[in-house]
């Protein structure tokens, strides 16, 4: 699996970042480091014991993320949540975690992938 | 901390809870700068605070702890983003966001995600933009400081200005201001009554040397009166206060200045009393300024203590016994207290007049000049431009050159005194193309020679030299023409006018020439010498090298005999009759050069047979003088291909009269190849050449085949 096959697979704009990034190097290192923030599972768990201000800034940081990375989907995903917390709309915030919690996991999988398919 | 390197990289810090976004901002940016990360706005904080000496700070807005506007307002709290630029990095986009970064102090706002140019790009702008203002900032100290040298330069003026109209010694404005300091850094101690800070202290203490300035506007004649006022003229005295108060008053523009201010209080009020019986207000204890107070002491000291016309000084002991038993003036008794304490160091400051003589020697002859000078300043200008041009003509008789102006616009030719008369004509020529004198003098021609260099001089080769022969005053004699254009600022720029100089240097060219045929000619002869030869033939050879040319060299057969017999004057006898000999024989065009003591080259161009023209050269040479049967023996070389080097014909004629002399002399032999090899051991070589005997009776047809034998 290429960088570009990954991008596609996980629905981001690789186009996009190397346009932005201008080193394939660089975004391959940053996609490869993705998974391993702490944002997503603190984004969990913040909601689960209704920590709803820490839930905000996790959604924040992986909208973050997901934008300096062009991956589309998330971004677009994590922003709406982001934005449903940060109005403090808890409802709505549950509503919208399962399309986040699709598209981080077809992320990371389509990362995974990548990362397999790279030659040790 | 990094540890300091040369050259020391600008330091960055950055702060952003997400580790992936810092690694992103560092990676772009460590190459250039040393990069710091920061994890929330508390550790940001923190690191600030330890000075790390950073030159921007890349700030996220949505962190845990402190989040990116709390880190701002406290910076803006301590001052801190005065010095240092922080540009937010954020997702944020909502204007409300932005808007309230940038009130906080932020210098830019870069909107994630970014562009890794751009952040770069807005990253060094940033830093060398703080550069340039921490720089300008320091330009203006700079400046600030110079001001107040300056203005205390002025002050000085101005206070000597009125000391000497004054006939005083000059002394007692620094004595006043000596006094003022030292009493007023005492006082500060003593007292919190009067918080004055080291700059106002300084302000008043250059201040003091105004007070007396509203002097300049009384009458001499009361002024320096030698014996006591009378009450008329006492009153007319006592205006000076008020009078230097209004002066400074009028001064609109700089009447808010800390300086003029101060000097407004000593000028108005330094004759109050403390008890309110002075004047010109009658103030009455703290409402006189504390600076007029201290001065009005500082000048009664010193006036006891100096001589005046109408008093001899008084000791400094006297007078400060004087000053606090309230004999001379009331003050202020915590002022008394000061001159108490600080007596010892006042009389003995007073005693050695501390410094600066000769800035004060500077200040006083500048208010000299001022004060004596009848002439305007433009009276003075001219006298300078009188005497710049007294120098100039001094300098241009000297040289005895003919100098020139041409003024492009006016069409006016300007000479100097010397060149003027020199030519016969006016100074100033209108229309010097058509002067007729000019003209006659110059030559008709010598405007378009003006004209010639305008067409190829230019702004960046304003200068031309030349040497000519110029028949000035009925005389042909060698000049240097030198002129350099002058161009206006316009764009593109034009010639405004010409300068420059005619100069004799007729005997120095002569001189040179001269020098220069002696150095080529061999003076026995008159015929070229080997190096005149050598470079003639060169010449020769590069110039017209499809030519046929041809070398003879030959030597005189038993030269040291005829020295021996007949002596060194009959030896230069025949040198000389073997160059005449050879002069008659060959043409002007070719050359003819003495070598070596009897040595001879002759090098013809020829396009028909050479042989008849050897043998004629020769015969022609051979022949008795005197009683001395005078033979030669020669060698000829023809040149064989073309390029071919004065050396290398020079070398093959010499070894073919190498060849002749070995035959037996009286000789001349042609070069070919075969002798190369018995150059070496000349004897052995024979048969290329023909012994005079033989020759002397051959015709035409023989001779071509004496080559071939």
């Amino acid at each position: 699996m290429t960088i570009q096959e990954c991008y596609a697979a996980l629905g981001g704009d690789y186009e996009d970042v190397i346009g932005r990034l201008r080193s394939e190097r660089l975004v391959q290192k940053f996609v490869l480091k993705f998974p391993d923030d702490g944002s997503y599972r603190l984004l969990l768990s913040s909601l689960e014991e209704g920590n709803d201000a820490e839930a905000f800034r996790a959604a924040h940081t992986i909208k973050g993320m997901c934008q300096n990375l062009s991956f589309t989907r998330l971004a677009n995903s994590s922003s709406e949540l982001t934005e449903a917390l940060r109005r403090g709309d808890r409802e709505a915030a549950l509503a919208l975690l399962p399309q986040v919690k699709e598209d981080y996991e077809r992320t990371t999988a389509a990362i995974a992938g990548f990362k397999a398919a790279i030659p040790l | 901390m990094a540890e300091s390197r040369h050259p020391r990289k600008e330091r960055i810090l950055i702060v952003d809870d997400s580790e992936m976004n810092r690694s992103i901002l560092a990676d772009m940016l460590a190459d250039e700068f040393d990069v710091e990360e920061a994890e929330d706005g508390e550790v940001a904080i923190k690191l600030l605070k330890e000075g790390g000496d950073y030159s921007l700070v890349l700030l996220d807005i949505v962190m845990p702890k402190m989040n990116g506007f709390d880190v701002l307002t406290e910076m803006s709290r301590t001052r801190m983003i005065e010095d240092l630029p922080v540009i937010m990095v954020s997702a944020e986009t909502a204007s409300d966001q932005i808007e309230r970064a940038y009130s906080l102090g932020a210098t830019d706002f870069i909107m994630r995600p970014f562009d890794a140019s751009i952040v770069h790009r807005r990253v060094v702008n940033t830093i060398l933009l703080y550069a340039k203002q921490k720089k300008l900032l320091g330009i203006i100290e700079e400046q600030l400081k110079e001001k107040e040298q300056s203005s205390s330069l002025m002050v000085d003026i101005l206070s000597h200005i009125v000391e000497f109209r004054n006939g005083e010694s000059g002394l007692h404005i620094r004595h006043v201001r000596t006094i003022t300091e030292f009493l007023l850094k005492k006082l500060v101690k003593k007292t919190t009554k009067y918080p004055l800070t080291e700059a106002e202290i300084s302000t008043i203490s250059m201040a003091s040397a105004l007070h007396d300035i509203g002097k300049i506007a009384i009458d001499d004649k009361i002024l320096n009166k030698p014996g006591k006022l009378t009450d008329e003229e006492f009153a007319v005295m006592k205006t000076h206060s008020l009078i230097g108060a209004q002066m400074l008053e009028a001064l609109s523009n700089h009447r808010e200045d800390p300086l003029v201010r101060c000097a407004y209080e000593i000028c108005r009020w330094h004759h109050e009393r403390y008890d309110g019986r002075g004047y010109p207000d009658g103030l009455k204890g703290d409402a006189i300024p504390i600076s007029a107070q201290i001065v009005a002491l500082a000048d009664v000291y010193d006036a006891l203590t100096s001589e005046r016309v109408y008093k001899p000084p008084f000791s400094p002991e006297q007078a400060k016994e004087m000053i606090l038993t309230g004999k001379c003036g009331v003050f202020n008794p915590i002022l008394l207290e000061c001159l108490k304490d600080e007596f010892t160091d006042i009389r003995d400051a007073l005693m050695t007049d501390p410094g600066e003589r000769s800035s004060r020697r500077e200040v006083r002859s500048f208010a000299d000049a001022v004060l004596h000078s009848k002439s305007t300043v433009s009276d003075r200008t001219l006298k300078l431009l009188d005497y710049e041009r007294m120098k100039f003509n001094f300098y241009a008789e000297l040289t005895e050159e003919i100098q020139f102006e041409y003024i492009v616009g006016e069409d006016l030719l300007k000479l100097s005194p010397w060149g003027a008369k020199k030519l016969g004509v006016n100074q100033e020529i209108v229309d010097p193309a058509h002067n007729a004198k000019l003209c006659e003098q110059l030559g008709a021609n010598w405007f378009r020679g003006l004209n010639g260099f305008f067409a190829q001089t230019s702004a960046e080769h304003p200068e031309f030299r030349h040497e000519c022969i110029l028949r000035i005053g009925g005389e042909e004699r060698w000049y240097s023409v030198i002129m350099h254009s002058i161009w206006t600022d316009d764009e593109p720029p034009r010639i405004g006018s010409v300068i420059g100089k005619l100069v004799d240097i007729h005997d120095v060219h002569t001189r040179i020439t001269e020098l220069r045929e002696s150095s080529i000619r061999d003076p026995l002869t008159g015929l070229l010498n080997r190096s005149g030869a050598s470079e003639e033939i060169a010449k020769k050879l590069s110039n017209f090298p499809a030519k046929q040319y041809a070398f003879a060299v030959f030597d005189i057969d038993n030269f040291k005999n005829a020295n021996d017999i007949y002596g060194h004057l009959f030896g230069d006898r025949v040198l000389c009759e073997v160059s005449e000999r050879i002069l008659h024989n060959t043409r002007a065009g070719d050359v003819c050069a003495r070598i070596g003591g009897d040595e001879f080259l002759v090098v013809f161009e020829y396009n028909v047979d050479i042989h008849p023209i050897i043998a004629r050269i020769f015969r022609s040479v051979c022949g008795k003088v005197d009683d001395f049967d005078l033979t030669v023996s020669m060698g000829i070389a023809e040149m064989t291909e073309k390029g071919q080097s004065y050396n290398d014909i020079f070398r093959k004629a010499d070894i073919a009269l190498y060849v002749s002399k070995n035959a037996g002399r009286a000789s001349y032999h042609f070069y070919d190849e075969s002798m190369e090899e018995t150059a070496v051991r000349p004897a052995e070589s024979a048969g290329h050449g023909r012994m005079l005997s033989e020759i002397e009776d051959l015709d035409e047809n023989e001779r071509k085949g004496a080559k071939k034998e």
